[in-house]
C-alpha cells in the first residue's frame, strides 16, 4: 500500500522526542501491533535524505497513525521539522511482521524501554480489547522519557516503571523487574496451589527496547521457561525485503528486519552478533 | 498529454524484444515478489533478479547499506540462496504469479568455472529470457569486480558465458540456446570503452552499464570505517552524471545494445539515458523510495516519444542534436 500522508500534529513529548500523528485513511486499518510503516519525507523533491525512514506504529485512532520517534540523525531532524497539514510526506505500508497473539494466551506480559514501549501500543490494546490482563514493565532513563506513561496509568493497567535515574518507580535496571515479576508469579502459582503453573506464570513476553536490554530481558525470561518475541529497529533501503540491507543474524541464518521481521522469537536470533552489526 | 497508439515501445537487447524500455537493475528488486503488491511486474520491460550463484552466499557482516547526499552506501555482499534454491522458489515463484513477465536472471561467481555452472543449471528451466553477468560487484573478495576490471579477464568470462548459454546442458531447446548474454560493467576502471569493446569481441549480445562506483565512509565518533569490508558501493541520484556519461562514451565505442543505469529517479533520468545511447535503462535504488517508479518511466518516455514526434522508442536512443563546436 502507498499512500500519500497528512500531518495532524507533530510535538515534542520530552527532548527530542516527538509524538506524530499521520492521516493516513487506506493504510490506518490494515496495521497490526508491531508492524512499520516506511516513510519519504518529501516527495516532491530534495534527494536529501533520500531513502524512506521505517517507523514503527503506535496506535491507530481512526483513521490516524500515532508515532513516537526520536531524533536521532537527519532524516528525524527533518520530520521534527514537519508542521500541521504538511502534506509532502508519503508512506507504503503497512510493512513487517506483527506481534503474534496465540488463542490460548492468558498472562502475557509486555517489557518496554526507552522508545521501545511505542511498537508495543497497538499489542497492549488487543489484549484489553480481549479482556486479557496484561502486565507491564516499562524502563527508560529519566521520568520525562517514560513515554506514553499517563495513557497507561489512565487506565489503570498493571504495570510498574524503572528509570535510570530513580525519577519515577524502581531506581535501576528493567532486568531486576523482570526478575521480580517472574518470582512474585512463580509464588502466586506456588500458593495458589495451582497445578497449571500457567495459571498465574506468564505465558508469553513482549520485548522491545535497545538491543542490549532486548538480550538481557530474554535471557532471563527464555530461562524461566517464558516464550519470548522481541522487535528489531534497522536501517533500511526498500523496507520490502528486496535489497537485503537490514538482516539479522538468526540461528537459521540470516533474516530481514523488514519482511521476516521487525517482530522474531528470541529464542531464534543470535543477539550478539545482531548488536555487533549496529550502525551508530 | 494522452501517448499516440502510433508509438511503437519495443526495444531490442540482441534476440531478445522487450515491450518496453524499462527494466530493473539487479539486487534492488529482489526476485520481483517483493514489489508484486506496487506494480504489475509484467509491465516491465524486463526484471532482472538478485544475482545468483552456484552455492549459497551469505553475503556480507556489520553495516550493509548507509545513507549518503542524494545516494547510498551498500555492503551486502550478494547474498542470495543459491542457483538450486533461487530455482525452486523464486523462479517458481515468477512462474506462478507472473509467467508473463520477462525474466532476465542475474549470474556471479567466484571463479569463472561457477559463472558457467551456474548458466548451465539455468539453460535447464524455462521462464528466462536472458542473463546478466555480473562481473562488477565490488562488495565480494573474489571474483567479480575483478573480473570486471581487466580487459583480457573481461572478455574471457564473456566468451565462457556465451559458450555455456549457447551449449546449455546438451538438453535445452533451441529457444533456450538462444537467449542473450548482457555483461553488466563496473565504472571503476581506468576506460570503461577499453572494457565494454573486449566484451563486445568476446560475443556479448549486450551490455549492462554502470554497477555501482567504490566508496567509504567513516564513522568519526569511533574512528573507524563504516563498513566491515572498508569499502560499498555507491548508487542513486548522485551517481546520475557519471553514469550517464559511460554510457554515452560506450555507445560511441561499440554497435551492441547497452542497457543504461546508475541513479535514475525521475523519468527524465531515464529519457536522458536513452538519447545517451542507452537501448534499455534500469531502475535501481530509485525503486527503494517510489516502488513505481518504473511504471512511471515506462509511461512518461512513451509520452515524450510521441510529444517529440518519434513514431517509436527505438528511434530515440542516441537521438542527440549535433552541437555545432565554434
Amino acid at each position: 500500500m502507498y499512500e500519500p500522508v497528512e500531518v495532524v500534529s507533530n510535538e515534542a513529548v520530552a527532548a527530542d522526542v516527538y509524538r506524530l500523528r499521520l492521516r493516513a485513511p487506506q493504510t490506518a486499518p490494515l496495521v497490526r501491533g508491531g508492524q512499520f510503516v516506511h516513510l519519504r519525507l518529501n516527495r516532491h523533491a530534495a534527494h536529501t535524505p533520500l531513502l524512506r525512514r521505517p517507523l514503527s506504529v503506535c496506535q491507530v485512532y481512526g483513521d490516524e497513525l500515532l508515532i513516537m520517534y526520536a531524533v536521532v540523525g537527519t532524516g528525524t531532524e527533518v520530520l521534527a521539522g514537519k508542521a500541521v497539514g504538511d502534506t509532502s510526506m508519503d508512506i507504503i505500508g503497512p510493512l513487517g511482521s506483527c506481534w503474534p497473539i496465540e488463542e490460548d494466551v492468558r498472562t502475557p506480559l509486555i517489557v518496554g524501554g526507552g522508545l521501545g514501549i511505542a511498537p508495543l501500543g497497538m499489542l497492549a490494546h488487543a489484549f484489553r480489547d480481549r479482556g486479557i490482563n496484561v502486565k507491564i514493565i516499562q524502563a527508560a532513563q529519566t521520568a520525562e522519557r517514560l513515554i506514553v506513561r499517563e495513557a497507561h496509568e489512565r487506565v489503570k493497567r498493571d504495570i510498574v516503571f524503572a528509570t535510570d535515574d530513580g525519577t519515577c518507580g524502581y531506581h535501576g535496571i528493567v532486568t531486576d523487574l523482570v526478575r521480580e515479576a517472574l518470582a512474585e508469579r512463580a509464588e502466586g502459582a506456588e500458593r495458589t496451589g495451582d497445578t497449571a503453573e500457567a495459571a498465574t506464570m506468564f505465558d508469553v513476553a513482549y520485548v522491545c527496547g535497545p538491543e542490549p536490554m532486548q538480550k538481557a530481558v530474554s535471557e532471563v525470561l527464555l530461562q524461566a521457561g517464558v516464550r519470548t518475541y522481541v522487535s528489531f529497529e534497522r536501517r533500511m533501503a526498500c523496507g520490502v525485503g528486496a535489497c537485503l540491507g537490514c538482516t539479522v543474524p538468526t540461528i537459521d541464518g540470516l533474516k530481514r528486519a523488514c519482511a521476516d521481521g521487525p517482530v522474531f522469537a528470541a529464542e531464534e536470533v543470535c543477539f550478539d552478533d545482531a548488536i555487533a552489526s549496529r550502525v551508530h | 498529454m494522452t501517448p499516440s497508439p502510433a508509438v511503437s515501445t519495443s526495444v531490442h537487447l540482441g534476440s531478445l524484444t522487450l515491450k518496453n524500455p524499462v527494466m530493473t537493475a539487479s539486487g534492488t528488486f529482489g526476485s520481483g515478489k517483493q514489489y508484486a503488491d506496487f506494480i504489475d511486474l509484467s509491465a516491465l520491460g524486463a526484471l532482472v533478479t538478485k544475482g545468483v550463484s552456484l552455492e549459497p552466499w551469505s553475503g556480507n557482516s556489520g553495516v550493509r547499506v548507509y545513507e549518503t547526499p542524494s545516494g547510498m552506501l551498500n555492503s551486502i555482499g550478494l547474498q542470495n540462496p543459491g542457483v538450486e534454491a533461487f530455482i525452486a522458489d523464486d523462479l517458481a515463484w515468477l512462474r506462478e504469479h507472473a509467467p508473463d513477465a520477462t525474466v532476465i536472471v542475474n549470474v556471479s561467481g567466484h571463479t569463472r568455472d561457477e559463472y558457467v555452472q551456474v548458466i548451465e543449471r539455468l539453460a535447464q528451466e524455462d521462464g528466462i529470457a536472458a542473463y546478466e553477468v555480473n562481473i562488477s560487484c565490488p562488495n565480494v573478495d573474489r571474483g567479480g569486480l575483478a573480473f570486471g576490471t581487466d580487459p583480457d579477464s573481461a572478455a574471457a568470462i564473456t566468451r565462457a558465458c556465451k559458450e555455456a548459454a549457447a551449449r546449455g546442458d546438451g538438453a535445452s531447446t533451441a529457444a533456450r540456446a538462444k537467449r542473450p548474454v548482457i555483461v553488466k560493467l563496473s565504472p571503476n576502471v581506468t576506460d570503461i570503452a577499453e572494457i565494454a569493446r573486449a566484451c563486445e569481441d568476446a560475443g556479448a549480445d549486450a551490455l549492462a552499464l554502470i554497477n555501482t562506483i567504490l566508496g567509504t565512509a567513516i564513522n568519526i565518533q569511533k574512528r573507524t570505517m563504516v563498513f566491515e569490508r572498508t569499502v560499498a558501493g555507491l548508487s542513486g541520484p548522485a551517481i546520475k552524471p557519471v553514469a550517464l556519461r559511460m554510457v554515452w562514451q560506450v555507445a560511441r565505442a561499440v554497435s551492441i545494445p547497452l542497457v543504461g543505469m546508475g541513479g535514475i529517479a525521475t523519468p527524465d533520468d531515464a529519457i536522458e539515458f536513452l538519447l545517451a545511447g542507452a537501448t534499455a535503462v534500469a531502475v535501481g535504488t530509485g525503486n527503494f523510495i517510489d516502488p513505481t517508479l518504473t511504471v512511471r518511466c515506462i509511461e512518461r518516455i512513451e509520452e515524450y516519444a510521441a510529444e517529440q514526434g518519434f513514431s517509436a522508442v527505438e528511434d530515440m536512443i542516441g537521438a542527440l542534436e549535433r552541437r555545432d563546436i565554434p
